[in-house]
């Protein structure tokens, strides 16, 4: 067989143009080097990207900008891809500008219990390298092993311990933005988190990296919580362990992290890197964590056994070592990776829910797993009843793809219809752009739309996010 | 030649050999011993996998990481992309680290994959020029051949011991060797005799016989650290164990597999499987070779004939500080002063899934005070012969291992030769002072010195 050698593929003017900015090696631009980057986390929807730019500090970003902007070039910002719901896929011919490289610490101060870092920062590794001194950064998303901070601005990402200490908008102090116009510019004064005027920090938290680029990032560190201690409770009937989770709540408890799973997503971790032993007969299990002053959490322990007893748990059992903890939660937070050990391919769905309509929703989600024939497990932060419905399916038998789109818009709708939503922490993207229909109106769709020109007024920046495109319907494609 | 091109020339090439399993294709892939599509059926693309990943923490490129190599050889097979030097160049730029396979919650078997893809491109691709005709000598001309890298030792021997070494350091001969290949230099070990055909093929266990176990002796191991092969007949012989040292075997084919020459891979794998047969325990100290050793199934998963006698012998290979930790080995009773810190080798942590045992190792041995080393388990850039292929990666991660390296400690121990000469050298290259020694050795120290204690408690 002859050599085949390397593709003549020659830069065109805008690459060559975004290499005089960055440099050669920092530009994407052969097939086979981007195909890996056609898209995220959710692997339904599938774009082509026209080249990727590796950006190493601001003013390569302002530059990057401005010369899409003048040769109108959509572009996309990225950060790991760990993103669920298409956020960081191209529609096909976007320049990705991926943030990975911009990972320093700019600035550490603990007396204010604060940290400067660029967006590329992972999440894990900011925990990581200020716990020696008794210091975490809350926000702890199941995929905070790759995840970018920049990334968890955007989708203001939640975690399983943000019942009690709120998601990353609640942890945001001030971001650096360049806007689609190439301006740079800061918002939220450093440390000082209420300012007069409209809450920006709040409207770019979550906006889907469609107003601007967060190059830098200033966030609150808190400092450990003196004890922690944690429980798992197996239940035979899924209703008693969503009335122990109301009681618990009820009882004035607020616990760090407060999460179930049910048969299927059990069957899954236990398939997969780090099995517990979980049985594999039970309806659902409860994990509950409370932290804070030492003092106080023996007895939220034994209230939290008590309602567990009191509520027909099978067995119930606190971790006997930081050890035994670690693996309970390895094993939560490997959840949605799991599904790879008992299915070729899942769709997961982010609704929420108000936490006493659990019972009655997970039975309506079975009713659809039947209709599409497909299984569905549900991992649900139950305490602030945030829903991960996970749909398996086998992108390469044809059909299921599209039958696994269909099971997940419709156990949105029924999220919609018991007074919750269709996001929680995962965002609206691709994926569920045609479900805000679900709980926006037009006008009110419209009202945000105005909002996105004023920053972002020629949609060049990650357009087809977030909002229904008239008249277009999202392509399924195979996974 | 286009895709379709391909296709058809790979057709006409098996019509002319008349087997029929020949005319089989994956998209793309058009050569004999197909890519094994469960693998990438298995990644959900969740990216858990990327930040374990050194090629990924260094370059942050998609294509560089797990997924995105999952996901290229998934392209390939679809059909969307060619077999050319663009896909191959993330797929060798791979260190075989298994790292990601350790973060992998669905368990995707990330190496083996990649593995089977640089089949597909050699045989698209065969390798010409310098690089082609090097990796050709080293990888088919000595590794196989026990006699080559015998006379390759002697050579070595011979250079040390005549004061060329002496002559070619001062006068700035090594001066025109390429950069990484002089810091190699500086490094070699003080090569002893090879074990293999030195040592009888039957050592006697030391007392009672509690059970016979075949060792590998490996080529490299045996001609560069022959007395860390020299202490692991010693340490096993002292637990009671009769060590087979059978003169068949040779180079378990791990440096082949991993530069996608599978043919020859097969022929040596054929070669130690025979050589082991009338044993039960084949135990290895050099973790790729173990690891090479406990997949061999793996290369044969397209040959039915083979596969269950090479599933057979995959489940008789253990690592050799498994073994002895499994096995109650002997606590020595004499002190080893000395404080230390645990490399683990990709290829025993991240391939064996072996950590603990190697520690407790040394922690049962009195005086050593172990330190742990921050990252312990990510690659120092030795990988096979990456360190040859990759010097900027292999150079890039060898001195963030250095870096690692706790300021105080006096020995760098671990359990795989190739690691040994990369952190030798990085150590030399930081002008630092830690030795670098073999998990084994360490014990064997500590059964040295219990036996001379022995012996003089005998004569007094
Ligand atoms: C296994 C798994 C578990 C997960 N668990 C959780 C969870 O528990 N909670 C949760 O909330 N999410 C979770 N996610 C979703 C995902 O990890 C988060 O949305 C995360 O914040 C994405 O970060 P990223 O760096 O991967 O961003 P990407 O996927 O690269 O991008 C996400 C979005 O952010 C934008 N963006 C990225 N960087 C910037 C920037 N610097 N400036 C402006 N816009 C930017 C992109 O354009 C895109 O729209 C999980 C995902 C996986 C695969
Ligand atoms: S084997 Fe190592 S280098 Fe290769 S993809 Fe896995 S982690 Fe990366
Ligand atoms: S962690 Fe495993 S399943 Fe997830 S992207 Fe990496 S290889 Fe695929």
């Amino acid at each position: 067989m002859a050599r085949k050698k390397r593709n003549k593929v020659n830069p065109d003017a805008v690459v060559r143009q975004l290499m005089n900015i960055v440099g050669e090696r920092e530009v994407l631009y052969l097939k086979e080097d981007l195909i890996s980057y056609e898209c995220d986390g959710y692997t339904m929807t599938k774009g082509m990207p026209k080249a990727v730019v590796f950006v190493k500090n601001t003013e390569h970003v302002s530059q990057v900008v401005r010369c899409l902007n003048r040769e109108r070039i959509p572009y996309i910002a990225r950060g790991a891809g760990t993103g669920l719901s298409g956020g960081a896929t191209p529609l096909g011919g976007e320049v990705i500008i991926s943030l990975v490289r911009m990972k320093r610490m700019l600035h550490l101060d603990l007396d204010n219990r604060k940290a400067v870092i660029e967006p590329g920062f992972v999440n894990l590794k900011l925990t990581q390298s200020i716990s020696d001194k008794g210091y975490y950064y809350a926000p702890d998303p199941s995929s905070q092993y790759a995840c970018t901070i920049g990334g968890n601005v955007a989708e203001n990402s939640g975690g399983a311990h943000c019942l009690k200490y709120g998601v990353t908008t609640n942890h945001i102090l001030g971001l650096e933005i360049v806007l689609p116009n190439g301006e740079v510019v800061e918002i939220g004064e450093d440390g000082i988190p209420d300012q007069p005027g409209y809450d920006l920090l709040g409207l770019l938290t979550g906006s889907e990296g469609t107003l601007g680029i967060v190059t830098k990032i200033t966030v609150k560190v808190l400092k450990n919580p003196e004890g922690k201690k944690t429980v798992l409770a197996y239940y035979d009937d899924i209703n008693d362990a969503s009335q122990a989770v109301s009681e618990i709540i009820a009882a004035g408890i607020i616990p760090a992290a407060l999460e179930m799973m049910d048969s299927i997503a059990i069957e899954g971790v236990e398939s997969a890197a780090y099995p517990v032993g979980h049985p594999l007969d039970i309806a659902a299990f409860l994990l509950i964590e409370v932290d804070g002053i030492a003092a106080g959490i023996d007895d939220q322990i034994d209230e939290i056994l008590t309602v567990c007893k009191h509520n027909n748990v099978r067995e119930v059992k606190v971790a006997k070592d930081e050890a035994e903890r670690g693996l309970w939660w390895a094993n939560r937070k490997m959840g949605f990776g799991a599904m790879g050990a008992i299915s070729p391919d899942y769709l997961v769905q982010d609704g929420v829910i108000p936490r006493t309509r659990l019972p009655e929703v997970l039975i309506r989600i079975a009713e659809i797993s039947k209709k599409y024939d497909l299984r569905i497990a549900n991992i649900f932060h139950a305490g602030d009843g945030n829903l991960h419905p996970l749909i398996l399916f086998d992108a390469r038998i044809p059909g299921e793809s599209e039958r696994a789109a269909k099971a997940g818009s419709e156990c949105l709708k029924v999220c919609a219809d018991v007074g919750g939503s269709i996001t929680g922490e995962h965002g609206v993207g691709i994926e569920k752009s045609a479900e805000m229909r679900f709980i926006f109106s037009d006008e009110e769709m419209a009202a945000q739309t105005n909002i996105r020109a004023v920053f972002n007024p020629d949609d060049l920046l990650n357009p087809g996010k977030l909002f229904p495109q008239p008249g277009r319907c999202v392509e399924v494609k195979q996974g | 030649m286009n895709a379709e091109e391909n296709r058809l020339a790979a057709m006409l090439n098996s019509e002319k050999n008349d087997t029929p399993c020949q005319t089989k294709t994956l998209g793309n892939f058009l050569w004999d011993d197909l890519p094994d599509a469960t693998k990438w059926a298995d990644c959900v693309h969740c990216g858990m996998c990327l930040e374990a990943c050194p090629t990924y923490q260094e370059t942050g490129e998609e294509q560089h990481s797990p997924r995105g190599r999952v996901y290229l050889i998934k392209a390939v097979a679809e059909g969307k992309i060619d077999v050319n030097d663009a896909f191959s160049k993330p797929v060798f730029d791979c260190l075989d680290c298994r790292a990601c396979e350790t973060a992998c919650p669905a368990d995707v078997q990330v190496g083996g994959l990649i593995e089977e893809a640089r089949g597909q491109i050699r045989q698209a691709m065969p390798l010409t020029g310098f690089s082609g005709a090097l990796s050709k000598t080293a990888l088919q001309g000595f590794f196989p051949n026990q006699k080559r890298m015998k006379t390759l030792g002697g050579l070595m021997r011979f250079y040390q011991k005549s004061g060329m070494q002496r002559v070619a350091r001062k006068t700035g001969l090594l001066n025109v060797m390429p950069k990484h290949l002089k810091e190699m230099e500086a490094i070699l070990p003080d090569v002893g005799k090879p074990v293999l055909g030195r040592y009888p093929e039957v050592v006697p266990a030391e007392g009672e016989t509690k059970q016979r176990v075949g060792m590998l002796a490996g080529c490299i191991m045996d001609v560069m650290f022959s007395d860390v092969n020299e202490a692991t007949v010693r340490v096993l012989t002292h637990n009671g164990f009769e060590v087979g040292l059978p003169k068949e075997q040779g180079c378990c084919g791990a440096l082949h597999v991993h530069a996608g020459d599978r043919e020859t891979g097969k022929r040596l794998a054929k070669r130690n499987m025979e050589a082991f047969k009338d044993y039960d325990k084949v135990l290895v100290n050099a973790a790729g070779c173990g690891c090479a050793l406990k997949e061999y199934h793996e290369l044969f998963r397209n040959d039915p004939d083979m596969l269950p006698l090479a599933e057979e012998f995959s489940a008789k290979v253990e690592d050799v500080s498994k073994f002895l930790y499994d096995n109650d080995f002997k606590r020595p009773k004499s002190e080893v002063k000395t404080k230390i810190t645990y490399h683990d080798a990709c290829h025993l942590a991240h391939g064996q899934g072996v950590r603990f045992e190697p520690r407790q190792l040394l922690k049962d041995i009195p005086g050593v005070e172990m330190v742990d080393l921050p990252d312990a388990d990510r690659c120092c850039g030795s990988a096979g012969i990456y360190n040859l292929t990759h010097p900027e990666m292999a150079g890039a991660l060898l001195d963030r291992k250095i870096d690692d390296v706790p300021d105080d400690v006096e020995m760098i121990s671990m359990g795989n030769p190739g690691c040994m000469l990369q952190i030798a050298m990085g150590v030399q290259k930081h002008g630092r002072s830690e030795k670098v020694v073999h998990t084994v050795q360490l014990l064997d120290w500590a059964y040295e010195k219990d036996k001379e204690k022995a012996r003089k408690s005998i004569e007094s």
